[in-house]
């Protein structure tokens, strides 16, 4: 790496528009918030800005602490869901042929392109009592009964007098489900530029030198794109804390996230102070994690170099 | 209730383009097949400019995006400078703040600064597509570090030591080497504006109106057909556009070279 | 040139403390009255109006008008509380015009300009929430109660027992995610706008007891949760019980005999609106016998208008879903605004609730 003073015209150059847009765009908006989270109400629309920290203490109540360690969980739960499943797509779209790449990846966003609530709606869709899935375990229980029935157990109802509809809408199973739906794309793009940078030669000097499939993915492939894991793992799982349409959606009765709670605090509580610290908080939570990350894979480099 | 047939285990975005076919005002059982939906959406003016009014967005965020993303990945790879780590952080904010916060925080900007509304098209967008940039460019920035992380830097030097200069040594060396990055931060910043409902909702106008605020505000008292109609055609011209954009790509790709 | 400017800058104030602004600002509003632009930005609730409403008052008055859509009152509210972003005609509902008028969000409406509210049944013509009608405009008024699957329930759930109170039906339930406090205060024989803490502390808990029992909290959405046979019973608002209705005669509604909710929604004007004057001629054109009977005979909500009213047969007037009782009306109460620090106590209720 380079000093920036090497070379100031290019720093520059490639620093300013970037930082002007963030700054102008992004930090003086969240700016105002972030001034909002120190005021107090004083009326429908009146907020008195009194540097008070009665939202933050409010915010860190063991009732708002809870759900942020349940959002944690879950958002962190979905990530894993998504790499376990994104990893193979990602793999499989980086050594397909030239020519079929493209399409793949489009295929991949595909579904994205159109609105995230239609997809979470076509979810229920599939998955609601009614919905295909439990249409189709009823045709395989139908099935399995008659089979009972030809071998001559059918009396027996050993599978249950009536089908029985699984559950699988409206609990938290539901919620981690719709939000690896929902951020898919997320995760296999950036393994997906990272696995395709693998060196193939690695791969065949590991299998020539006879170490097995698993080994050669577990201790040559797999470390060579972990920037692409953590880069997944980073965009999927920090919006995914915030989500709050899904859980609304999918969600039973026990579903609320903070994403929730700070949705309604904008919206039908109408406390945009107490909205922006549990908004702040949230950040400040993720930075910590960020900032923890940074600090281990500093010492792992420091250690590889 | 008698179980509709012919639609079992059938993927999400199926169910939905088979949906828009069925007669019936609500969504839930098959009433039979109709063409009336189509009409009616393409006969609901607002869903269409809404449609195109999403499609300007996205293009225009994918390109501004997709440039300040790889602006800031290339410094923070090739820089060493004094509150950098500082710098980086901030770079993340957008992608770490909840979405309504920052939907907020965009509509309280805008109605401070006083942002102009009433004018011509493309401009009418201007407010939400700032939006747009601002949140989608750091996740670019993301995926293009993380292609850039094992480059070479050999490559870069041995470039200016033959002569090259910075501008060559980026155009011929670096980029084409980020290629496959900057693809994915393209299309996550593409999915990202397309698919953003909460930070446009607070940032649009009664002029600039996107398909995602239009269909949920639709979709939260029942999914119509009408809307599967409308998210039928989208998807059949995003198939479109994508095909035509590919075909028109590939002979340049050819010249472009076969680093990558 | 001074004209056009003034228009589009001037709301809020772009050039302000320029000489430019100085301007537009002391012309727009007298230049823009009279030559306003034939435009009108209508913020509505999606499938609320006639089917060819928009399209009539445009060929009637020579307005373009635009419709866009909202999916609650809190969001309408968020979106306004900032600025208004251009929008002429609103359709809040009661409480929520109380909340809008402390906030002094809504312009007053000039009487002079609504030549039909004469239409209006004079039970509408005043109301507890705009006292003498100088902000708002009934539009449609309607109840919250129970919808539910006749073939699976064993007699009509008239009580919020059944949902509330009650493990008969474990499982089936679905209430919404928001009147729930509300609605458990009214089981318990409080007021609908209960401000005693103790109360609603009470309604917590009967709810926290009766979560197991409750499937889902809905958005606005349990009557398609019935129409799909995904629950037997849901708290809903008539207007969206009434729709499903039509798709399936073995569903139907019931206002529980504890009381329950009784709304309005109501035309407004939101201030900073870009053409007032429009926006009078379309409220003054909705409360219009004729174009009233359309859009009630549409969207089978119930109108507040006499004239249009005598318009429409029995099978709306006679409506007991869409028109109650008189004796069920008496049970009913109107939410209220009842001040911010009420909110807060609600809300905080509402979070441990569902957080249990």
């Amino acid at each position: 790496m380079e000093s920036w003073r090497k070379n100031p015209v290019v720093f520059w150059l490639l620093n300013l528009p970037p930082a002007f847009w963030l700054f102008v765009f992004f930090l003086v908006p969240l700016g105002i918030v972030w001034v909002i989270s120190f005021g107090e109400k004083r009326g429908v629309i009146d907020i008195e800005i009194t540097w008070t920290l009665a939202n933050y203490v409010r915010a860190v109540e063991p009732l708002y602490l809870e759900i942020f360690w349940k959002s944690i969980v879950m958002a962190g739960i979905a990530t894993l869901a998504c790499l376990i499943v994104g990893y193979p797509v990602a793999f499989a779209i980086a050594f397909a042929p030239e020519r079929l790449k493209a399409i793949l990846l489009i295929a991949v966003v595909l579904p994205f392109w159109i609105n995230a609530l239609i997809r979470t709606y076509a979810l229920i869709a599939v998955f609601r009592s009614r919905g295909s899935i439990n249409f189709g375990l009823e045709w395989l229980w139908e099935q399995a009964n008659a089979l009972l029935g030809l071998v001559g157990l059918g009396e027996l109802a050993l599978l249950g007098e009536k089908f029985v509809p699984v559950p699988l809408l409206y609990n938290n199973t539901a919620v981690t489900l719709g939000i690896v739906y929902a951020f898919f794309p997320f995760m296999v793009l950036p393994l997906y530029a990272n696995i395709e940078k693998i060196d193939r030669s690695y791969i065949e000097a590991s299998l020539d030198l006879g170490a097995g499939q698993w080994r050669t993915f577990f201790s040559v492939i797999f470390p060579l794109t972990w920037h692409g894991v953590l880069s997944g793992v980073i965009i999927v799982f920090v919006p995914a804390l915030g989500a709050f349409f899904i859980p609304d959606l999918l969600g039973g009765t026990d579903s609320q996230l903070i994403g929730n709670v700070i949705e309604r605090q904008f919206k039908s509580a109408n406390d945009w102070p107490f909205g922006g610290a549990l908004s702040f908080l949230l950040m400040y939570l993720t930075f910590g994690a960020l900032a923890l990350r940074a600090a281990v894979s500093g010492r792992k480099q420091g250690l590889e170099a | 209730m008698d179980a509709p047939d012919g639609r079992r285990d059938l993927p999400p975005i199926i169910l939905l383009v088979v949906y828009s076919f069925n007669d019936s005002r609500r969504n839930i059982v098959w009433r039979g097949f109709t063409f009336k939906y189509y009409e009616k959406a393409w006969n609901t003016e607002s869903l269409i400019e809404a449609f195109v009014n999403s499609l300007a967005i996205a293009v225009v965020n994918t390109a501004v995006a997709t440039i300040l993303g790889v602006l800031v990945a290339i410094a923070l790879w090739r820089f060493r400078f004094p509150g950098k780590a500082a710098y980086e952080g901030f770079m993340m904010l957008p992608i770490v703040i909840p979405e309504i916060c920052m939907g907020v925080a965009m509509m309280a900007f805008f109605a401070r600064v006083g942002w102009p509304t009433g004018l011509p098209w493309p401009l009418t967008l201007s407010n939400i597509m700032i939006a747009h940039i601002a949140f989608s460019f750091p996740f670019v920035a993301v995926t293009v570090r993380g292609r850039l992380v094992g480059f070479n830097r050999e490559l870069e030097d041995a470039s200016k030591d033959l002569g090259a200069s910075e501008w060559q040594t980026m155009r011929y060396i670096v980029l084409p080497y980020l290629r496959p990055g900057i693809i994915a931060g393209a299309l996550i910043a593409f999915t990202l504006s397309l698919d953003d409902f909460v930070i446009t909702f607070f940032t649009a106008g009664p002029n600039s109106v996107t398909l995602p605020v239009k269909i949920f505000s639709m979709v939260r008292f029942s999914v119509t057909p009408e809307v599967n109609a409308a998210s039928t055609v989208l998807i059949v011209i995003t198939v479109i556009a994508t095909v035509l954009a590919m075909r028109f790509q590939s002979p340049s790709r050819r010249a472009g070279g076969e680093e990558g | 040139m001074h004209k056009s400017l003034g228009r589009r800058f001037s709301r809020r104030g772009f050039l302000a403390g320029t000489g430019a602004a100085a301007v537009g600002i002391t012309f727009a509003p007298k230049v823009g009255w009279g030559v306003e632009e034939p435009k009108l930005n209508f913020y509505n609730w999606d499938t609320y109006i006639g089917e060819t409403t928009l399209g009539d008052f445009s060929k009637a008055a020579g307005i373009e008008v635009k419709m866009d859509l909202y999916a609650d009152n809190d969001e309408l509210f968020a979106k306004l509380k900032e600025g208004n972003p251009g929008y002429d005609v609103i359709v809040p509902t009661n409480d929520y015009v109380e909340r809008m008028l402390a906030a002094k969000m809504l312009l007053p409406i000039n009487r002079g300009l609504i030549t039909n509210f004469k239409n209006i049944d004079p039970a509408f013509q005043d109301a507890a929430f705009d006292p003498g009608r100088k902000h708002s405009m009934p539009y449609m008024w309607g109840t919250q109660g129970i919808g539910y699957r006749k073939s699976a329930v064993s007699s009509p759930p008239d009580s919020w027992k059944v949902l509330l109170d009650s493990d008969e039906y474990s499982g089936r339930i679905a209430l919404l995610s928001e009147g729930i406090i509300e609605a458990a205060l009214k089981y318990l024989g409080y007021s609908y706008n209960s401000t005693d803490p103790g109360e609603i502390k009470q309604a917590e808990a009967l709810l926290i007891k009766q979560k197991p029992h409750i499937k889902v909290f809905a958005e606005d959405n349990g009557q398609d949760l019935l129409l799909s046979g995904e629950v037997d019973l849901t708290m809903e608002w008539n207007g969206d019980i009434l729709q499903v209705m039509e798709e399936d005669d073995d569903i139907s509604y019931v206002v529980p005999k504890e009381g329950s909710n009784v709304w309005q929604d109501c035309l407004c004007i939101p201030a900073g609106a870009p053409h007032p004057e429009n926006a009078h001629k379309f409220i003054n054109y909705i409360l219009d016998a004729k174009a009233g009977a359309a859009i009630a005979e549409f969207i089978y909500y119930a109108t507040p208008n006499k004239a249009s009213r005598a318009l429409l047969g029995d099978d709306y007037n006679k409506n007991p879903a869409i028109f109650p009782t008189e004796e069920t009306l008496a049970r009913c109460e109107p939410s209220l605004y009842l001040g911010e620090k009420l909110e807060r106590i609600r809300e905080e209720s509402l979070t441990r609730i569902f957080a249990a």
